[in-house]
């Protein structure tokens, strides 16, 4: 039995041994035939790696000398560099602000419904010393064409001791035409003109007293009779709204 | 040329902040020349045919009535 113990592990130390060697010879081989392969002009298989097997092919640097900028100064592609991308920015910039505008734009008001919201007065009709009451966005609007001893009363008031404190001045854009919502600043009832105890308006409801530049003075208003945005195209004519 | 790009590059582009400004003030500016420009080739197109070319003629009717 020892003999045949030795036998076997000769053996086995001998296929181990060759065994290596035998793997790496048959892998010089296979690769040794594929090279052939590809060398080989009369085989149909041609390789998608051709020519990477060479080192010589892999390791050279291709030559981009081609490209360099040969006057040796960099500022004039950096500058066109910059531009690119600032002319880029500003184009992007562009679309962007168009595409915001585009939505607000759709939600602001129409031409027709821009149209309806301006009332034009004749104002030559209405003589000095009268009020007149017109209908714009459905409230009443009070014209008054003052008289020059109204003017002077309106601004010689001591406007800064006022509820409300304004001067004559900021309610009106001509002294002559007083032009103001008629709605009292305290619950919107509509005031009656030339009455109270200023000469202006007086509320009904509540009893509140505005001058005659519609500046509150007495009773529960808050605030003065809101000036509503007018303008006057031409002499004799007011565009309110 | 290299005097002119170097000058532009420190006046432009070398912060980043101006660059920005730069960026917007010529988005403006290119807005204005696009929306000029393009008006400008649709009157052409539309030469005489746009009632602020032919407006004259009414209105000049109208007044004599």
């Amino acid at each position: 039995m020892p003999a045949l113990t030795t036998t076997t592990r000769a053996l086995a130390r001998t296929w181990t041994a060759h065994q290596l060697p035998a793997v790496r010879a048959c892998t010089a081989l296979s690769s040794h035939s594929r090279s052939i392969s590809e060398v080989s002009a009369s085989s149909s298989f041609d390789s998608p790696f051709k020519g990477m097997g060479s080192s010589e092919k892999t390791t050279r640097i291709p030559s981009f000398a081609k490209y360099r900028n040969s006057s040796g100064d960099e500022s004039g592609p950096r500058v066109f560099q910059y531009f690119m991308v600032g002319t880029m920015g500003a184009l992007s910039a562009l679309g962007a602000k168009a595409t915001v505008q585009d939505f607000l734009v759709n939600m602001s008001a129409s031409a027709d419904v821009l149209a309806q919201a301006k009332v034009e007065i004749d104002l030559a009709a209405i003589p000095e010393g009268k009020n007149v009451i017109i209908k714009w966005r459905g409230k009443p609007v009070f014209i008054r064409h003052r008289t020059a001893e109204e003017i002077k009363e309106a601004e010689d008031t001591k406007w800064e001791a006022l509820r409300d404190p304004q001067p004559d001045s900021d309610r009106v854009k001509k002294p002559d035409w007083l032009i103001m919502l008629g709605v009292c600043t305290h619950l919107g009832c509509v005031p009656i003109g030339e009455a109270g105890d200023f000469g202006g308006w007086f509320c009904p409801c509540h009893g509140s007293h505005y001058d005659i530049s519609g500046r509150i003075r007495k009773g529960p208003a808050p605030l003065n009779l809101e000036v509503p945005e007018y303008d006057f195209p031409e002499e004799g004519k007011v565009v309110i709204g | 040329m290299a005097g002119l790009s170097s000058s532009l590059y420190n006046l432009f582009f070398r912060k980043n902040t101006v660059m920005l400004g730069t960026v917007f003030a010529s988005a403006f500016a290119i807005q204005m020349a696009f929306d000029s420009g393009s008006e400008k080739i649709w009157d052409g197109i539309n030469k005489g045919r746009q009632w602020k070319d032919i407006k004259h003629r009414y209105v000049q009717a109208a007044e004599e009535e």
